[in-house]
């Protein structure tokens, strides 16, 4: 099978398929450089992969499905997101609707405390634009990349559920 | 007065950890659950569990009246507050007096005594014991500007405004020079007056990069009081304990000796029975001062019970039962081996500390030699959004600073977490920062250190990584489709997979 897998921004090509002999092993070429690899699911979230050409390298990765087409591979303590033949889908959603327009909202139920921005203002990468506060803290939401304030949804005092939206930067 | 069943008033790995030490000595236990805490592990691990309606804690775990009569209800004849909640609220000690139960903690009057911080500095002043250059008593309210100026004149700057009532980085100011005096005392005031319900506030000098190093003590009925070994609580995020150590990397025997003998001091200044921990500020000449006294059991314990063998809160239920102490003094304070302790939150470092709400979908904890992990998560556990987001306490234990951390650093990497995010990577990177290693660091340490830090994420996968996780990927894509095709589910890559996903999970 053939599969295109985004890891950090870079999408890679990957074929892979069952080798004839043993079981749980695999061919696998990630942009044309092969490996075999003997996979094993252990648990229902982990595989563990012992490369019989690496030496017999062996490792774990846990596999967190976020959603139908992203993983999460938690792999020696960091946890890497992958999408999984994404790039169609994700161009498609940009067509479909003003791209690079980036959502604020709140994660959890909580109480508007400050308003920091207001509509038209610019605003730089992971700038705080509005303080919710929720499971006793105060916290700063803001957008992950540069831009400029296009609604404000609250005010001071609103109490918002999970998944409000709060500000929408374009 | 033999206690037979304990009530818990508490929830999450407290409430577990209360549990198991009353199952130790063969008590029978009561828990208490809110609506969103009726999956929690406390309440199948208890003998018996009320609901409590509601969710918040004001529903919930801080109606005095509804746990007094869950205690009636359910024939206990004891109550056990953990810590945060009603823990050092003394109408609540007293009601539990009130109604015949057997309080695990020290008396009411001595909660409302240390409770309030200039009362208790009032019985380290009496006691001997040199305290953080302050205001004597809370400001008087209504205070203008020249008065106030007045009072801070004595006690010099940079000083921090404190609320009476206060505790956790709560109702607090910094205060740099007299300009900024007056703005911060109105906001203290009114950040204690809706957290605390007092809006009394007092000063005291800031002492330039102090470490925060704590003295656990036991007292009994017949007036023994034990000090232990110290803690090191010095790695601090906004004021918020995230890494204890002990013993503290920087103490000497006289040191120990001197800030044992002023705990001691205190406790026996106010008759105190049961456990408490008195916190001090030690400056970098080794001076020690007086911060505040906690009259309960503290987050912190196991590293006390790691490095001593005494189990702190089997000591608790024996003292509330009128057991005397006979605790050897030297294996108090003598600490054998090194333990580190980690606080894991349900929180996503790399944004902000964002609080994390969810379920979690897979764990696997660590485990091994001088490993103890104290929790109340296990897989499909939803971390509840009315609470503070403490999942559990990573606890590693060596026989000397750099084992304790070495097994620390293995067991965070061995401690998976899927669904929510949490404090683990951000631990990883502490642990292997050289300052950290040194032992070198103060209250002040952890803020500065995250502040001058660029954005990179706390683990940062390296290629190798990257490539592991494609090889991953691309298996359990493949497996995936390889099931969907065996199982003739209708194809539709996205809905399938999902599909595909939840019949995997049935295995």
């Amino acid at each position: 099978m053939l599969f295109e897998i985004e890891v950090n921004g870079r999408t890679r090509q990957v074929t892979i398929e069952r080798a004839r002999v043993g079981h749980g092993r695999y061919r696998v070429s990630i942009d044309g450089v092969p490996s075999t690899v003997d996979a094993a699911a252990v648990a229902s979230n982990t595989l563990s992969l012992v490369f019989p050409d690496d030496g017999g390298r062996s490792c774990a990765v846990g596999v967190e499905e976020t959603s139908s087409d992203t993983l999460t591979l938690h792999v020696n303590g960091a946890r890497v997101p992958a999408t999984i033949d994404g790039a169609r889908l994700r161009r498609t959603a940009a067509d479909a609707k003003g791209s690079g327009e980036q959502i604020v909202l709140s994660p959890m139920p909580g109480k508007v405390l400050r308003v920091l921005v207001g509509e038209g203002d610019e605003v730089a990468a992971r700038q705080p634009l509005v303080v919710v506060e929720a499971m006793k803290m105060e916290n700063e939401m803001s957008a992950p990349r540069p831009g400029r304030v296009k609604r404000v949804l609250v005010t001071a005092g609103t109490s918002v559920e999970a998944g409000r939206v709060l500000v929408i930067v374009e | 007065m033999p206690i037979t069943t304990v009530l818990v008033a508490n929830r999450g790995e407290i409430a577990v950890r209360i549990v198991r030490a009353c199952r130790d000595r063969g008590l029978g236990t009561v828990a208490v659950y809110s609506d969103c805490d009726r999956d929690a592990l406390h309440v199948r691990l208890a003998d018996r569990a009320f609901a409590l309606e509601g969710n918040t804690a004001a529903e919930t775990y801080l109606r005095i009246d509804v746990l007094v009569d869950v205690a009636r209800r359910s024939g206990a004849d004891a109550v056990h507050p953990g810590y945060g909640f009603l823990a050092e609220n003394e109408e609540f000690a007293a009601a539990c007096a009130d109604a015949g139960l057997v309080f695990i903690g020290p008396s009411a009057d001595a909660i409302a005594l240390m409770g309030s911080k200039t009362a208790a500095r009032d019985v380290a002043r009496r006691a001997g014991v040199p305290l953080v250059p302050g205001s004597d008593g809370p400001l008087p309210d209504g205070l203008d500007d020249t008065a106030l100026r007045r009072v801070a004149d004595t006690i010099g700057f940079p000083l921090l405004v404190k609320a009476v009532a206060g505790g956790g980085g709560k109702g607090m100011r910094t205060v740099q020079t007299a300009a900024d005096l007056s703005h911060a005392v109105r906001a203290a005031k009114s950040e204690a007056g809706s957290a605390f319900g007092d809006s009394a506030v007092y000063f005291e000098r800031q002492i330039v990069r102090p470490r925060h190093i704590e003295v656990q003590l036991l007292g009994d009925r017949f007036g023994t009081v034990q000090p232990f070994v110290e803690r090191e609580c010095s790695i601090q995020r906004r004021h918020q304990k995230v890494v204890e150590e002990s013993p503290s990397p920087v103490m000497t025997t006289d040191l120990r000796r001197r800030m044992a003998a002023a705990a001691r001091s205190i406790a026996e200044t106010v008759g105190y029975t049961n456990a408490g921990t008195i916190e001090f500020l030690v400056d970098a000449s080794g001076g020690f001062y007086f911060l505040e006294m906690n009259t309960r059991l503290q987050v912190e314990h196991p590293v006390t019970e790691m490095v001593t063998g005494i189990d702190l809160v089997e000591w608790q239920l024996r003292i509330a039962a009128g057991e005397r102490l006979t605790i050897d003094p030297a294996r108090a304070l003598d600490p054998r081996g090194h333990a580190i302790e980690c606080r894991v939150y349900a929180e996503d470092p790399d944004r902000g500390f964002l609080p994390s709400p969810g379920r979690i979908v897979a764990l696997r904890q660590p485990s091994g030699p001088g490993i103890r992990d104290d929790s109340c998560a296990v897989p499909g556990y939803d971390v509840p959004v009315y609470y503070d987001s403490l999942i559990s306490k990573l606890v590693a234990w060596g026989e000397d600073r750099p084992q304790a951390t070495a097994r620390l650093r293995r067991a965070l990497r061995e401690y998976e977490i899927h669904g929510i995010r949490t404090t683990i990577p951000f631990f990883s990177w502490l642990l292997a920062q050289a300052d950290f290693e040194a032992g070198a660091f103060d209250t002040t340490y952890l803020d500065r250190l995250l502040a001058v830090r660029a954005g990179d994420t706390f683990a940062t996968p390296s290629e190798d990584d990257e490539t592991l996780a494609v090889v991953a990927a691309a298996i359990t894509a493949h497996r995936r489709a390889g099931r969907q095709a065996a199982g003739g589910l209708s194809s539709g890559a996205r809905s399938a997979w999902t599909q595909a996903g939840r019949l995997s999970g049935l295995r």
